[in-house]
C-alpha cells in the first residue's frame, strides 16, 4: 500500500465531481486529498484533443488531482472504474493513462 | 417546428421508436402525461407501483434487446423506481427512466414530493442527466438512449423539473440524428493481435471450456458463439445470466456453473487448462474462493467493459470490444486452422466429462415416485412446465429456490428466453417483467415461475395484467416458507428457522387472483400435477395462476461449499459432499 496520485481531465459539468467522489466511496476506496481546478491553458493537453479528435474550449473541462493509498491491483481497478464514467475524458496514475478506450503505459497527464 | 418542453420530450421518445412507456403519473409529471394523452404512437402502461414499471420495462428490454422506457413522478415515484433501476444496472440492461422533478426554483427547498433523484440513483445508473433547459431536452434524450444501448448497456436516468415541461413556453424542436459524446467511446472492434493469441491458445489447449455469460446475449452473439463451437467442439457452460445463449439440449452443454451449477460444469471449470470467458464477469457466485479458482487454467476474457477484466480473476489474454465482433474475428481466423486442433486430447477431455455427468446428472435419482404418498417436488413442477411448453416459452422468475430449479430444469435453447434478476437478486421481479415480455411478444407463451414469498412483493401487478389483458401463466411454487433462506438455516444454523415462515397468514391465491378476474388453479397432490399444468396451458385468453404446494423440505443441489471452497467442492445432496 503506497500513496498514489491520480490526475483526471473531465467535463466541467454539475454532478461530474460527485460521480468521481461517489465512486471512491461505493467501491470502498479512500481519498487522502483532492484538488480541482478549471483548465485555462490547454497546451499540455493538446495530445488529448488530437488523439480523441475533439476541441476544448475555455471553462469546459477541469483538472482533478486525487491522492489515495492503495495496492497495485486496486489501483488498476480504480483507474478503469473512473475511466468508465461518462464525463471523464482522461485519467492517469504514475504508470499509465487512459484516454477513454485507449490505454497508454505512461503518465501523460 | 416549435413545441413546448413536454411535447419535445414525448416527440423525442417517438423519434427513438419507443413502443411502450411503463409508468405512473403524479404532480411533477402532469405536463408530460398531458403530452402522452395527445399522441398515438406509443402506449402508456399504467402499473400499480413504480417498481413494477421498472421491472416491466426491464423484461421488455431483456426479451427484445431494445431499451425499456419508464416514466415516474418526483419524490416517492422516483424512490419506488430505485429497486428496478438497480436490478437493470446489475444485469447491464438498457433502460431509460424519466423522472419528474419539482420546479427548478423549488429544488433544494424540501418542496412537496422533492427528492434528489440524481443523488439517490447515482451509484446504480450508467449515467444520469438533469434537464436545465427546454432546448436541451432532445439532445439529452438522444444521448440517454445512446448511452443506455451501447458499450456495456445499463439504465440512464433523466430528471426533468416541472417548469421545463410547461406547455406554455414554446421552443424550436429538431431531433438530433447523432449523439456526440466526446468523453464516451466504448470499445467495439477487438485488437487483431489479441485475436491471434486467442486462436493460438485455443489450438494449443487440451482441456478447454467456454464459459459464456449475459454479455454474450446483450451483444447478440449467440450465433457467433454457436459457430465458434461448431469449429472447435468444446464443452460449454453458461452463467445464470447466459442461459440460452448456447442450446441447453446440445450434448456439449454442461449446464449452468457456479453456486448451484451442475457437477460436470464446475468440475470442468476447475480442471480446465483454458477458459474462454465470454461476456461473463467472474461473479462471486461463480468463482467460489477466487484464490482456488481453476488452478491450471489460462484465462481468456472477452468483454466490452475494461473494468470487468482482471477485477476478480486475472486474465492472461484480454479481448476488449463487442463480444459479437470479437467472436466473428476469432471465427474467421480459426476456421482455416482446424487441422491444428488436438482431437486426441479433446476427445479424452469429453470422455472425462461424460464420466462426471454420470456422477451427478440433475436428472438422476433425484425424483421420488410421483404418487400421492409423496409431496410434489419443486423440480418436477419445472420439468412438467418445460414439457408442457415444449421448451419454447419465455420464462421469467423471481429469486430463491424456484429460480435455481428453473435455471437447472428448464432447458433454454435460445437467448433472451430466460428473464431473471441475476446480479441484484430482486424478489418481485418475475410478474412485472413477464408483463413487459408479453407486451413485446403477445403471441408467444410467457411464463412466470415464482414462489409464494416473491410473488407477494409485486402482487399488485395482477391488476395491471387484468387491465391490459395479459394472459401470462404464473406457476407459484409454494413451499410455505422462504425456501432459500430456510435451506441456509438448515445447512449453517442447525435448522433455527428465523423469520422464514408465514404459513398461517398466506392468502388463498386461487380466490385472490379470481378477484382480479384471472383464473386460479390449486394443486396439492402429485396425481393432480401433470393434468393441472396441462389445463393451465390449454387456457389461452386469460391469465392463469397455478398455486402448487410442494415439499417444504427440499433443498437446491448441487451447492458449492463455502467459505474457503473451490469449484470442485460441492454438496451433492443433504449431508453428501464431494
Amino acid at each position: 500500500m503506497i500513496e498514489r496520485q491520480l490526475t483526471l481531465i473531465m467535463e466541467n459539468k454539475p454532478g461530474a465531481l460527485a460521480r468521481v467522489v461517489g465512486l471512491f466511496h461505493q467501491r470502498g476506496y479512500n481519498i487522502d486529498s483532492l484538488h480541482v481546478d478549471p483548465i485555462d491553458d490547454f497546451t499540455p493537453y493538446k495530445f488529448i484533443e488530437d488523439e480523441l479528435n475533439i476541441k476544448f474550449a475555455k471553462g469546459e473541462v477541469s483538472r482533478l488531482v486525487i491522492k489515495t493509498t492503495v495496492g497495485d491491483k486496486l489501483m488498476r481497478q480504480i483507474l478503469r472504474q473512473i475511466n468508465k464514467l461518462i464525463e471523464v475524458i482522461a485519467i492517469s496514475d504514475d504508470e499509465s493513462t487512459y484516454l477513454k478506450g485507449i490505454l497508454r503505459d505512461e503518465n501523460l497527464l | 417546428m416549435k413545441l413546448a418542453g413536454n411535447d419535445i420530450l414525448i416527440q423525442s421518445l417517438i423519434n427513438e421508436e419507443v413502443e411502450y412507456i411503463f409508468g405512473y403519473p403524479g404532480g411533477a409529471a402532469l405536463h408530460i402525461y398531458d403530452s402522452i394523452f395527445k399522441q398515438k404512437e406509443m402506449q402508456h402502461i399504467l402499473v400499480r407501483h413504480e417498481q413494477g414499471a421498472t421491472h416491466a420495462a426491464d423484461g421488455y428490454a431483456r426479451a427484445t434487446g431494445k431499451p425499456g422506457v419508464v416514466m415516474v413522478t418526483s419524490g416517492p415515484g422516483a424512490t419506488n423506481a430505485i429497486t428496478g433501476i438497480a436490478t437493470a444496472f446489475m444485469d447491464s440492461i438498457p433502460m431509460v427512466v424519466i423522472s419528474g422533478q419539482v420546479q427548478s426554483h423549488l429544488i433544494g427547498t424540501d418542496a412537496f414530493q422533492e427528492t434528489d433523484m440524481i443523488g439517490i440513483s447515482r451509484p446504480i445508473v450508467k449515467h444520469s442527466f438533469t434537464v436545465d433547459h427546454q432546448t436541451n431536452i432532445a439532445q439529452i434524450v438522444k444521448e440517454a438512449f445512446h448511452i443506455a444501448t451501447s458499450g456495456r448497456q445499463g439504465p440512464v436516468v433523466i430528471d426533468i423539473p416541472k417548469d421545463i415541461t410547461n406547455p406554455d413556453d414554446l421552443f424550436d424542436f429538431q431531433y438530433p440524428s447523432k449523439a456526440n459524446i466526446r468523453s464516451y467511446n466504448p470499445p467495439i472492434d477487438p485488437d487483431k493481435s489479441q485475436i491471434g493469441r486467442v486462436v493460438d491458445a485455443i489450438l494449443n489447449s487440451k482441456q478447454p471450456v467456454i464459459y459464456a455469460g449475459g454479455g454474450t446475449i446483450s451483444s447478440n452473439a449467440s450465433e457467433e458463439l454457436r459457430e465458434l463451437n461448431s469449429y472447435i467442439n468444446v464443452p460449454v457452460t453458461n452463467t445464470l445470466m447466459g442461459l440460452g445463449v448456447y442450446p441447453a439440449t446440445d450434448e456439449k452443454f454442461l449446464g449452468m456453473l457456479g453456486m448451484h451449477g451442475t457437477y460436470q460444469a464446475n468440475m470442468a471449470m476447475h480442471n480446465a487448462d483454458l477458459i474462454l470467458a465470454i461476456g461473463a464477469r467472474f461473479d462471486d457466485r461463480i468463482t467460489n474462493t477466487p484464490e482456488k479458482f481453476s488452478p491450471k487454467a489460462q484465462i481468456v476474457h472477452f468483454d466490452v467493459d475494461h473494468s470487468s477484466v482482471s477485477k476478480i480473476i486475472e486474465a492472461d489474454i484480454a479481448v476488449f470490444g463487442q463480444v459479437k465482433n470479437s467472436l466473428q474475428a476469432i471465427n474467421s481466423l480459426i476456421k482455416d486452422r482446424l487441422d491444428e486442433i488436438n482431437n486426441f486430447e479433446i476427445d479424452k477431455w469429453h470422455a472425462q466429462i461424460a464420466e462426471w455427468k454420470k456422477i451427478h446428472g440433475l436428472n438422476h435419482n433425484l425424483y421420488k415416485e410421483e404418487s400421492d404418498n409423496n409431496p410434489i417436488l419443486p423440480q418436477a413442477v419445472v420439468q412438467h412446465v418445460y414439457h408442457a411448453s415444449h421448451g419454447k416459452a419465455f420464462v421469467t422468475s423471481d429469486v430463491g429456490q424456484h429460480q435455481m430449479f428453473t435455471a437447472q430444469y428448464y432447458h433454454f435453447d435460445e437467448p433472451r428466453k430466460w428473464i431473471n434478476s441475476g446480479g441484484l437478486g430482486t424478489m418481485g421481479f418475475g410478474l412485472p417483467s413477464a408483463m413487459g415480455v408479453k407486451l413485446a411478444y403477445p403471441d408467444e407463451e410467457v411464463i412466470c415461475i415464482t414462489g409464494e414469498g416473491s410473488i407477494q412483493m409485486c402482487i399488485q401487478e395482477l391488476s395491471t395484467c387484468s387491465q391490459y389483458k395479459l394472459p401470462i401463466k404464473i406457476f407459484n411454487i409454494n413451499n410455505l416458507a422462504l425456501g432459500m433462506v430456510k435451506q441456509w438455516q438448515d445447512m449453517n444454523y442447525d435448522g433455527r428457522y428465523s423469520s422464514i415462515s408465514y404459513e398461517d397468514s398466506l392468502p388463498d391465491f386461487k380466490s385472490l387472483v379470481e378477484s382480479y378476474g384471472h383464473i386460479g388453479i390449486k394443486i396439492t397432490k402429485n396425481s393432480e400435477l401433470k393434468q393441472g399444468i396441462q389445463k393451465a396451458f390449454s387456457i389461452k385468453d386469460k391469465l392463469v395462476f397455478v398455486d402448487i404446494y410442494v415439499d417444504p423440505n427440499e433443498h437446491v443441489y448441487p451447492m458449492l461449499v463455502a467459505p474457503n471452497g473451490s469449484l470442485k467442492d460441492m454438496w451433492l445432496s443433504k449431508g453428501n459432499k464431494t
